[in-house]
């Protein structure tokens, strides 16, 4: 699949990737290295991996990362209840249960990193958010990135049937070691541009107005340069036009107290409720994005 | 040059220029940086910059400083108001055309082999994209073995006991470098000399009366050691070895250290501190390998500029290299016949087999007594070998 290619069908998927993001993703495969999203939260990463896995039409295998998230929680573990059941049922059949009968492939639950190691059909593993997981768990990872391989001492090394795309994605809450970095591409993506987000909104949500879609993005791309706790992303603008056009708006109203009840998509936090009054979300609405003092109020009628 | 060095020198300069910036680029990313290069067509050249910085970049702060760092080598005619990047004469770059005479080159085949042209180092992953891990063998240059245990064995995967003999045998080479006397005295017939500046030191607890007279005795101090080691392309696989026995020098008895390809920079400080973040730096400092080996010249810049005042006949110079040079044969014996006319003495290290053949070597073999001794060093236990010939 050359890169147009990628991008297209990534586009068909749901996903409006920018040039050098389709480049990266066809390069990621081509040179089958795992590929490390970081940007802010709500900017597209996990859907990115979705999207991909879509595109490809592949499965997506998803690890959540967690704070003391463990080898039994990412790779494999044990199933000690019928490893029990099966030497009690074999004792009560007179012939011995071997010890090597009980750690065979049947007797281990597979877990997401050991399901895309062996997967029968190539897929996309996604490891979401590594930056909440501890370090011990990203040395682990750095075996699995490099060599696509799992060690069960009980059973040897397994190798991949196919090299699963991977995607790492992190919010940058904790610093990530250089060996990891350095087995991964790297892309940080930005909050999209105007005429992207239009784009992704006018795709995911075609019956919305495009007046209205025009207006919302434009509202949500000034709101962004706010001094925000929780700034939002593409999955709170969706949201937002999302509820604008249920309440039947052609467009956004002049009037911003019609707004302040469905601001509730953009803003999460209290603190950003209380910075954004009336006058603010007129100003913001307006398009203007600047309070001094030479600014000119609007002239009351 | 021929047709194909010069997109490699480019990518090898731009790989330089984002390690000067502190972007981490070690040699696999340069490595993905060519093959990216051959896997994206001609025509769509200009993704190369996605694709670059997919590679090169490894956090957000790397990832905001890229777009500046790629216009500025790759379109420096597109930055207001900036000057040459450095001194040399820049050779012209151009994306499209790297990218094509790069696929040029892979679609002719294997481009022959030269010994002593180092950016050959770089034609083999052009060549053969698709076997990174075995490219090791054919990028052999000269008379220097490449298939060795320790190709590939990084800083890291040094076991403990490798150390611990490496420390002790650096000690033991320390104090066999016999101690020398710092000023050659006359016999005097009066007797032994006193030393006025200590007797009246000593006389201060005595009340100012110069009590107990102290005389001069001769002093003997270790010879001075200096290291050059050779980190061009084609000493790759050595350089690791050499550097850490280096380190072990540094630490014993206090040696300076070199590092050399086309340019001599000085790596003590470097190896005085024991870290991860060391090997890093000394790759930041010996960037730009693939643009050959030039001895003569870092020799001649080591005994003109570094060491100029401490080159005398307490000083030993090893030098750590397989002798290939870039510079004409006759220059390598000029400047070390400058180093060696101070009184320092020269023992070279190769890796090889043998002894250095190139004709550099020749030329210095010529001369008769400039190297006092060529010694084979590709492991602990060479060194250990040759501990007893070190004075």
């Amino acid at each position: 699949m050359t890169e147009a290619e990628l991008r297209e069908s990534l586009y068909r998927a749901g996903y409006i990737a920018d040039e050098g993001l389709a480049t990266t993703l066809w390069l990621a495969g081509e040179l089958q290295r795992p590929l490390l999203v970081e940007g802010d939260a709500g900017v597209g990463k996990t859907a990115l991996a979705s999207a991909l896995a879509r595109a490809q039409g592949r499965t997506l295998v998803r690890l959540q990362c967690h704070e003391g998230l463990d080898l039994s929680q990412a790779a494999y573990e044990w199933n000690y209840g019928r490893q029990l059941l099966a030497i009690r049922l074999h004792e009560t059949q007179a012939d011995r249960v071997k010890e090597t009968d009980l750690f065979a492939r049947d007797y281990l639950l597979e877990r997401p990193l050991l399901q895309a190691i062996s997967s029968e059909q190539p897929c996309v593993l996604l490891i979401d958010e590594i930056d909440r997981a501890d370090e011990a768990f990203e040395a682990f990872l750095l075996e699995v990135l490099a060599d696509y391989q799992i060690t069960v001492p009980e059973l040897g090394t397994l190798h991949a049937r196919h090299i699963p795309q991977v995607v790492l994605t992190s919010n940058g809450t904790r610093e990530l070691s250089d060996a990891l970095r350095r087995r991964c591409l790297y892309h940080y993506l930005e909050y999209p541009t105007l005429a992207r987000e239009i784009a992704i909104v006018r795709a995911t949500l075609p019956q919305a107005e495009s007046a209205l879609v025009e207006q919302a993005v434009a509202f949500v791309q000034r709101l962004r340069r706010e001094d925000l706790g929780k700034t939002p992303g593409v999955a709170e603008t969706l949201d937002w036009v999302r509820a604008l056009h249920r309440l039947a708006f052609k467009a956004l109203p002049d009037d911003p107290h019609a707004l302040m009840a469905t601001l509730a998509c953009l803003l999460k936090t209290r603190e950003d409720r209380f910075q954004l009054g009336v006058d603010r979300v007129r100003q913001l609405i307006e398009g203007r994005r600047t309070v001094g003092v030479a600014e000119k109020a609007p002239q009351p009628s | 040059m021929n047709a194909q060095a010069q997109p490699l020198d480019s990518i090898a300069g731009f790989a330089a220029l984002l390690r000067d910036h502190g972007l981490k680029v070690g040699v696999s990313e340069q490595l993905a940086m060519v093959t990216a290069a051959l896997r994206v067509p001609v025509e769509r050249s200009a993704r190369l910059d996605a694709a670059w910085r997919a590679i090169a970049c490894h956090d957000a702060r790397d990832w905001r400083r890229w777009p500046d760092l790629f216009e500025r080598y790759w379109y420096p005619e597109r930055t207001k108001g900036s000057a040459r990047m450095s001194g040399q004469t820049r050779p012209a770059r151009n994306l499209q055309q790297l990218v094509k005479s790069l696929h040029d080159g892979m679609d002719s085949g294997a481009p022959s082999t030269r010994p002593g042209n180092a950016d050959t180092a770089l034609q083999t992953p052009a060549a053969e994209p698709d076997q990174p891990d075995d490219s090791g063998l054919s990028r052999a240059q000269g008379g220097a073995t490449r298939a060795d245990a320790l190709h590939d064995r990084s800083l890291s995967m040094w076991l403990p006991q490798d150390l611990a003999q490496l420390e002790r045998l650096a000690e033991r080479i320390a104090q066999a470098l016999r101690k020398r006397l710092t000023r050659r005295w006359h016999d005097s017939p009066t007797g032994r000399r006193l030393d006025v500046r200590r007797t009246l030191r000593a006389s201060l607890r005595t009340g100012g009366l110069p009590l107990h007279p102290v005389w001069r005795s001769a002093r003997r101090e270790r010879p001075r050691l200096f290291i050059l080691v050779d980190v061009s392309r084609s000493m790759e696989t050595h350089a690791q070895l050499f550097l850490r026995i280096a380190r072990a020098f540094v630490t014993a008895m206090d040696a300076r250290v070199f590092v050399f390809h086309t340019r001599l920079a000085e790596v003590t400080p470097l190896l005085r501190s024991d870290s991860a973040a060391v090997q890093e730096k000394i790759n930041a400092v010996t960037a730009g390998f693939g643009g050959g080996t030039r001895i003569a010249t870092s020799v001649a810049d080591f005994h003109a500029v570094h060491a100029r005042a401490q080159l005398t006949r307490h000083a030993r110079v090893w030098v750590l290299s397989d002798g290939f040079d870039a510079d004409e044969p006759d220059q390598l014996a000029d400047a070390l016949a400058r180093v060696r006319g101070r009184g320092a003495r020269i023992t070279w290290f190769h890796p090889s087999e043998h002894a250095p053949a190139s004709q550099a070597m020749q030329a210095v073999a010529a001369h008769g007594n400039l190297v006092e001794r060529l010694l084979r060093l590709n492991s602990l236990r060479d060194l250990a070998a040759v501990a007893e010939h070190l004075r």
